[in-house]
């Protein structure tokens, strides 16, 4: 599949890779120029990709609710939060980004290869709940805007910066299958850990928006970002990445989420999570190495013994030195714990981080 | 889009060599290099190390993976080029300047034409 800025991509050589289905720019000239583009000024990213789906209904609240391990209805319109799907076992399906637009109206993000899986979850999960769930993620196309001059060029733009975890709508000229009306929503979230926002928006408006972005961003330094960007982003600042370091495996106790569990009523896998939360040996960290790049599926060792695996590895581009995000022993997980990581059979230092590996 | 020098041998694995007389300079392809992204580390082999076509020469590290780079030929390291060690950049910039290793050559593996290799890479 391909997203609407696919042509826009192409005009920039964009170097593509298959992403769950979606050729997607993995990078335009270079990763590392694009990651501290991002870093020091400012990047524009398609994340069309990322799926959409809305809840509207007399129940929608009551449904979320409990669908989620986090009391979504706490959240006022024009304010969303991040939380994920659990399984009955109380382990993460996926993580997503809920947005409350009203009283009964709702939307969220699901990553790009869980969309459908999602959309069935809680398709087959409403029975009984008066709720209207539509997946509307071929009709949108979202793009971040991401870095510490992203408010700069929102005003440029006319745009204002909506607030952290905030979002609001601007006038646009086509209709949004979100809400239905002629609007684009500007999101103040994103996935590299810098100020930034996240247009979501009907695919009529994305070829005319991206140019923009790109002209305005350009004049500050600023790049388009591809995937391979997005991802030594996320990873420098300890984000989970769904389907790799979680995949129905992990509850939010271990993925280090545990702030998205604030829910007392009777939420899927609520009971099943209560259990595992007393028995949970392993904890999501992050892990900065002497030398070496780790991956994933590299094993974390300390005193002669298996104490963890690596679900994500790669260079820190501002660090230049490689780190890892991954589980270990709950005994093993202390800031600055010596342990070693074992890349093609040699083991090489690392000490445990915060996930937040760059402040 | 992507370069192919003609008078260069390639392989399937994406690797380039150079013969001159009974020497092969050998570096990786510019296809490679776009399709690993940014290089950040090359750990070269020994000069006096012994390599069958087909065997691992060398690893190359980018930002998104580690890739191994296989002789082309059966031969001896007699050079390795320090620079890409320091800068491995260079291989992405200018892949068929940055050459890796030089070897003699006893004999060569299965390689491809500049035509071939288009053919294969399309």
């Amino acid at each position: 599949m391909r997203t609407v800025l696919y042509d826009e991509h192409a005009k920039l050589n964009a170097k593509f890779t298959e992403f769950n289905g979606w050729d997607m720019p993995l990078y335009y000239r270079s990763i590392i120029e694009e990651h501290m583009a991002v870093r020091r000024h400012v990047g524009i990213f398609d994340v069309s990709h990322m799926g959409d789906i809305t809840v509207k209904g007399k129940d929608a609240s009551a449904f979320l609710d409990h669908m989620f391990p986090t009391k979504v209805s706490n959240l006022k319109s024009g304010e969303c939060v991040y939380t994920a799907f659990l399984n009955e076992d109380g382990l993460m399906i996926d993580d997503t980004i809920v947005y409350r637009m009203g009283e009964d109206s709702y939307f969220f993000v699901p990553n790009a290869g869980t969309t459908e899986k999602i959309y069935r979850w809680v398709t087959d999960h409403s029975k009984g709940y008066d709720v209207r769930i539509e997946n509307v993620s071929n009709k949108i196309s979202s793009i971040a805007l991401q870095g510490p001059e992203s408010e700069d060029v929102l005003k440029e733009l006319g745009f204002t910066y909506p607030g952290y975890f905030k979002f609001q709508y601007d006038n646009g000229k086509y209709m949004n299958p979100i809400t239905g009306k002629d609007q684009i929503i500007i999101s103040g979230t994103g996935y590299t850990g810098e100020k930034g926002v996240e247009f979501i928006i009907p695919n009529e408006f994305a070829v005319e928006l991206w140019k923009k972005l790109l002209e305005a961003i350009s004049r500050r330094n600023g790049l388009p970002a591809g995937l391979g960007a997005r991802d030594t982003l996320r990873m420098e600042k300890g984000m989970l990445l769904s389907g790799h370091d979680f995949n129905e495996d992990r509850d939010p106790y271990e993925a280090s989420v545990s702030f998205i569990v604030n829910n007392d009523g009777d939420f899927i896998g609520k009971k099943k999570l209560d259990e595992r939360r007393k028995s949970d040996h392993e904890i999501f960290r992050g892990f900065i190495l002497s030398d070496g790049i780790p991956r994933n599926g590299n094993l974390i060792k300390a005193d002669g013994k298996r104490i963890g695996t690596v679900t994500s590895g790669t260079i820190s581009p501002v660090l230049n030195k490689g780190i890892a995000l991954g589980y270990i022993d709950k005994a093993y997980s202390k800031e600055n714990t010596e342990v070693m990581i074992e890349i093609r059979s040699v083991d090489h230092r690392a000490v445990v981080s915060r996930p937040k590996i760059v402040k | 889009m992507t370069e192919v020098p003609e008078g260069l041998n390639y392989t399937k694995t994406h690797e380039w060599y150079k013969k001159d007389g009974k020497t092969a300079t050998i570096g990786i392809t510019d296809y490679a290099q776009s399709q690993m992204t940014d290089i950040v580390y090359v750990d070269l082999p020994k000069v006096g190390d012994k390599k069958k076509a087909g065997d691992v020469l060398l690893t190359i590290e980018s930002v998104k993976s580690a890739e191994d780079v296989y002789s082309p030929i059966t031969g001896t390291v007699t050079a390795v080029n320090d620079e890409v060690v320091k800068h491995p950049e260079s291989i992405n910039k200018d892949p068929y300047g940055s050459w890796l290793v030089k070897m003699t050559i006893e004999s060569e593996g299965e390689h491809l034409s500049a035509s071939e290799y288009r053919k294969l890479i399309q």
